[in-house]
């Protein structure tokens, strides 16, 4: 128990740091922001309690909103992907379904079980950000494509990095 | 009220969800523009440390470039000063006091911090209240436009930079002087767009954009960028993109300019208003 909260702990200021320090400074024609942070929520164990999970992403988008000045939005993007993860996770649950005590990680449920699950949620705490940045309707295509684009880029940013995580 | 205990048991989490979510809406809706709020206030102090070393980092990778700028600027302003001998020179006999003609003051400052991958783009200054910066005094880095000032603690400030999809400035075009408004669309940092252009007016691509005094924030003819390309949009207006003469990825030592006259011109403008 002790343990597996020292690892999220880990898990978590790794992710935190990385976004703080280099993924806020990628500036690339001013449409990708990858934000890998939300790894975090993806790897939290499955049967965590539903409002531990919702306190946890409110506080990660919490502190990223702290460290980029801008409040409420990661905070909302991240409860919103906190909040739908469990829907997620039932509407693609592998044919006998979760192990008990471990996390969704590729290592167990394979990369392609993995993507899906990371794409889906990526692409929601996506669309809720860029629409909040935004905040108007028009261009509404335009930020469309902002979110496509970057949630691609996250989510293969979220595959390397688990590959690390996995090569260890 | 057993009915509401097992209503609340059944729905506690999205209970908890819709509590949450409100708290980050109201944040977002009141927060989200630097303006005074205690949050931010409160929290910016607590992160300035680690912005401060990131930006040191970051002004390493950008020696060569801001020295490049520097001289430059350096050329530009003996030049000037050589100019302004000259004219000493012709007017040795007329009495002029420069001080009572004197409209813009400016100040120096570095950028502490800045973005350029989000809609909203802002920038911190190393400079407050305390060196008599205020809010709605423009920013320039070396002679063209970097934003204005939006809001300011002691001794910080922070500008809304061009590259705000909210940010507005009256432009016009050098060469015939129509004027129109310039904004950013979001989309590239090198490029802004100038509209408003009647469709009758000729103007060829390279033309330089620069600012009109009309706003009483940024003085008249501070550089903005040349026009690379137009189309015709809606109605009887050009759709031009300007490309901008600041480039926002390494912009760090700017002058923040502040017109002595703008109450006296406000003042007047208002009766008519």
């Amino acid at each position: 128990m002790i343990n597996s909260i020292a690892r999220y702990g880990l898990i978590f200021l790794v992710l935190i740091l990385l976004q703080i320090l280099l993924f806020n400074n990628i500036q690339f024609s001013g449409y990708v922001n990858p934000y890998v942070y939300v790894l975090f929520i993806l790897l939290l164990p499955v049967e965590i309690p539903a409002w531990l999970m919702l306190i946890l992403s409110f506080g990660t988008g919490l502190i990223i909103d702290v460290f980029s000045g801008t409040p409420g939005m990661h905070s909302s993007a991240t409860l919103l992907a906190g909040f739908v993860r469990p829907y997620i996770l039932r509407l693609i649950s592998p044919r006998d379904g979760y192990q008990s005590g471990v996390n969704p990680s590729m290592l167990i449920y394979g990369v392609r079980w993995f993507l899906l699950y990371a794409g889906f949620i990526v692409l929601i705490h996506h669309t809720a950000l860029f629409y909040l940045e935004v905040f108007r309707f028009t261009d509404f295509f335009r930020t469309m494509f902002r979110v496509l684009l970057s949630s691609f880029f996250t989510t293969t940013f979220i595959l390397l990095l688990e590959f690390i995580r996995k090569g260890k | 009220m057993r009915n509401l205990l097992n209503f609340l048991a059944k729905y506690n989490n999205l209970l908890i969800f819709l509590i949450l979510e409100g708290i980050a809406i109201f944040l977002l809706t009141t927060g989200n523009n630097y303006h005074n709020t205690r949050f931010v206030k409160g929290l910016r102090g607590l992160t300035r440390g680690i912005e401060e070393r990131m930006s040191n980092v970051r002004s390493y990778f950008n020696l060569r470039d801001i020295n490049e700028s520097l001289a430059a600027e350096n050329t530009a302003l003996k030049n000037s000063i050589e100019r302004l001998v000259r004219n000493e020179e012709v007017l040795f006999f007329s009495v002029s006091d420069s001080v009572y003609h004197q409209q813009y003051i400016y100040t120096d400052a570095e950028v502490t911090d800045n973005t350029i991958n989000r809609q909203k783009n802002f920038f911190t200054l190393n400079r407050g209240k305390k060196d008599g910066l205020a809010v709605d005094l423009a920013v320039v880095t070396g002679n063209s436009v970097a934003g204005v000032i939006v809001t300011c603690s002691e001794n910080y400030s922070v500008a809304m930079s061009l590259l705000n999809i909210d940010f507005r400035l009256s432009a016009r075009i050098k060469s015939n002087g129509y004027f129109g408004s310039l904004s950013w669309d979001g989309r590239d940092v090198e490029h802004a767009i100038l509209s408003e252009i009647p469709q009758h007016v000729t103007f060829g691509i390279g033309d330089t954009v620069e600012t009109t005094g009309y706003s009483a924030v940024f003085p008249e003819g501070i550089m903005i960028g040349t026009i690379s390309n137009f189309e015709k949009s809606g109605g009887d207006f050009f759709r031009i993109e300007v490309a901008l003469m600041t480039d926002f990825r390494k912009i760090r030592f700017v002058k923040v300019i502040g017109n002595m006259m703008k109450e006296e011109q406000l003042e007047l403008e208002k009766s008519f208003k």
